[in-house]
């Protein structure tokens, strides 16, 4: 399947990645998985936790201008050049490049032994790489024992969930995998009942 | 340690001061509005004059004075900006030569930006660093070669930008043109190059001029309209042409001279929100050298906070309404970007040079130089300590 880049890597750590979302691209889902492969041919996998669109410069504030949408592009044409849309993404897995099992690749739902590189590409998952992201859902423990300080954890729990269920087909298989991953969560949560219903409540 | 009681009196002189000065102001202002109206009617009769003094005058100074195109005290309401309509402008900066880094080696950096307005077509927004360093990039300036070398200084570094400017400005209005629709090319500051004299080398000077000279002669081998914008003008040759109208003494001015007057005083009275002067040809002695189709003229324009000076060859003036073409983009522009032209401003965001960025621009120089196994000619102790001092 023939990818492309949605996104470049502007900053980067085991733990997390901050890319820059290309021009005329959408930026990925809050809760959705990338993924980047490094010069090495590792692959990371990262969730998607905080988008913003803000200045290219530090420096420079946005001001209203009064304006509907069609005069702005047409009048104020350098607007477009001037903001950019970036996200914070978690890494939660990763993938040698090479070791596959029933020719699928294996991936481990672990923090990867190297960051990905500064401009390294960043592709959005495709649904076979985010249905491969299931069992045994160790990622969910890094996602609910160590959350990002600054994303409220359940909603990113949502969106993930909701996004196994969407990959999974939605239907009865959808169930199902929704099934497997509350139960994973639930013993996660320490059997806090009422937060994993409210969470699975939020799921669609 | 600043003593405060003593400060006291002074300060109290200097607003006492300061509110005669006003007064004079104003005295000088309401004299200079009323030259204005009476020599208006025979403004024709007194370019003629202005122009036989300087004959007179020969290479004896006189004020430069300048000459309307129509009546002086005119004011030109803006029309209707084109749509859709193409902006190109450039702005530069440098880092000059530091004499502790040997060969030398400078650096400009010029933006260019142009702005499609009216359509969704992508916009220009890019600056590229140019390094320079080869001593034959300078053998064209001295074409005498008196001195063995030429001295790169900061003069001619800054020379050298502004016209890189000017080329990158044609260069960028050439490929953004489209068939049939308006375009403006638009510099920072003057297109009067007065400040190439006093390089105290006449022949670098008169190279630099012929050069810059030869860019705005594509402008008008292709018809781009060329024009530059001026802040807060501290210019003089309005009001020194109602010195002339007033018949005052250019050596010994009388009491309620003029002097002292800015022509931008003059129109932020005359001129209302959004209207433009008349076109006046500027008098400076440089202009000789860039012959009646480039002579630069000149018209004053009200903003919201400020009287602009917006300046163009003769030969734009002439084409049928560019000079209302230029006052309605410059408006635009400037209502656009708060005040200043936007495409101008863009342009310096990116074309600036932080002094942070000068300093990682040393640092790897440094580091180059080293890992190339090349002593670092950044020599001096004095460098050094500046950037890392010791407490």
């Amino acid at each position: 399947m023939a990818v492309s880049r949605i996104a470049e890597v502007i900053a980067s750590s085991t733990r997390e990645i901050l890319a820059e979302v290309c021009k005329g691209e959408e930026a990925p889902a809050f809760g959705s998985w990338v993924e980047v492969e490094r010069e090495d041919g590792t692959v990371l996998y990262a969730l998607v936790s905080h988008a913003e669109v803000g200045s290219v410069e530090p420096g420079r504030q946005a001001v209203a201008l009064g304006m509907d949408r069609a005069t702005l592009r047409t009048e104020m044409p350098q607007l477009a050049e001037l903001i950019r849309t970036t996200f914070r993404a978690q890494v939660l897995a990763w993938w040698d490049g090479h070791t596959r099992r029933d020719g699928q690749p294996v991936l481990r739902q672990t923090l990867p032994p190297q960051p990905a590189g500064l401009h390294d590409p960043v592709v959005a998952c495709g649904h076979e790489t985010v249905a491969a992201l299931g069992a045994p859902w160790d990622f969910l423990r890094t996602l609910a024992r160590h959350p990002d300080p600054a994303v409220p954890a359940d909603d990113l729990l949502v969106a993930v969930l909701s996004g196994v269920y969407r990959a999974s087909g939605q239907g009865e298989e959808g169930r199902r995998a929704l099934l497997n991953a509350g139960r994973a969560l639930s013993r996660l949560l320490d059997d806090d009942h009422e937060r994993l219903q409210s969470i699975l409540r939020r799921v669609a | 340690m600043l003593d405060f009681h003593h400060l006291v009196g002074q300060l109290h002189d200097f607003q006492a001061y300061r509110r005669a000065e006003d007064e004079r102001h104003a005295a000088r202002l309401a004299r200079a509005l009323d030259a204005l109206v009476r020599c208006s009617p025979g403004w024709e009769t007194l370019c003629a004059d202005v122009q036989a003094e300087a004959e007179q005058a020969g290479s004896r100074s006189k004020p430069l004075r300048g000459l309307p195109y129509s009546a002086p005290d005119g004011c030109h309401p803006c029309g209707e900006r084109p749509t859709p309509v193409t902006v190109v402008a450039t702005d530069g900066s440098q880092i000059y030569p530091d004499r502790h880094v040997e060969p030398a080696c400078y650096l400009l950096n010029i933006a260019r930006v142009a702005l499609h307005y009216g359509t969704e077509e992508p916009v220009v927004l890019v600056a590229e660093p140019d390094l320079r360093f080869r001593q034959r990039d300078l053998d064209d300036l001295d074409p005498g070669g008196e001195d063995a070398r030429l001295d790169v200084t900061a003069e001619v570094v800054s020379a050298l930008r502004d016209e890189l400017e000017l080329r990158w400005l044609f260069e960028t209005a050439y490929e953004e043109r489209r068939p049939a629709r308006p375009l403006v090319a638009m510099a920072d500051g003057t297109l009067i190059r007065w400040m190439l004299r006093g390089m105290k080398h006449r022949a670098l000077e008169d190279r630099l001029v012929d050069r810059y000279l030869a860019q705005l002669e594509r402008f008008r081998e292709e018809g781009i309209p060329v024009c530059s914008y001026v802040s807060r003008p501290a210019n003089t040759e309005v009001v020194n042409l109602l010195r002339f109208y007033l018949g005052e003494d250019d050596e010994r001015p009388e009491e309620d001279s003029l002097r002292g007057l800015l022509d931008r005083h003059v129109f932020e009275r005359v001129l209302a929100p959004g209207q433009r002067s008349a076109v006046f040809a500027s008098g400076s002695k440089i202009l000789e050298r860039y012959g009646d189709a480039h002579h630069i003229g000149y018209f004053y324009v009200r903003l919201p906070h400020e009287v602009a000076r917006v300046e163009l060859p003769h030969w734009v003036t002439e084409q049928p309404g560019v000079v209302d073409l230029v006052h309605a983009v410059v408006l635009d522009q400037c209502e656009k970007g708060g005040g200043y032209p936007i495409a101008l401003t863009e342009a310096h965001e990116r074309a600036v040079v932080r002094a942070q960025e000068k300093e990682i621009f040393y640092r790897i120089l440094e580091r180059q130089m080293r890992g190339a196994g090349l002593a670092v000619g950044m020599g001096s102790g004095k460098t050094f300590s500046k950037r890392a001092p010791r407490v």
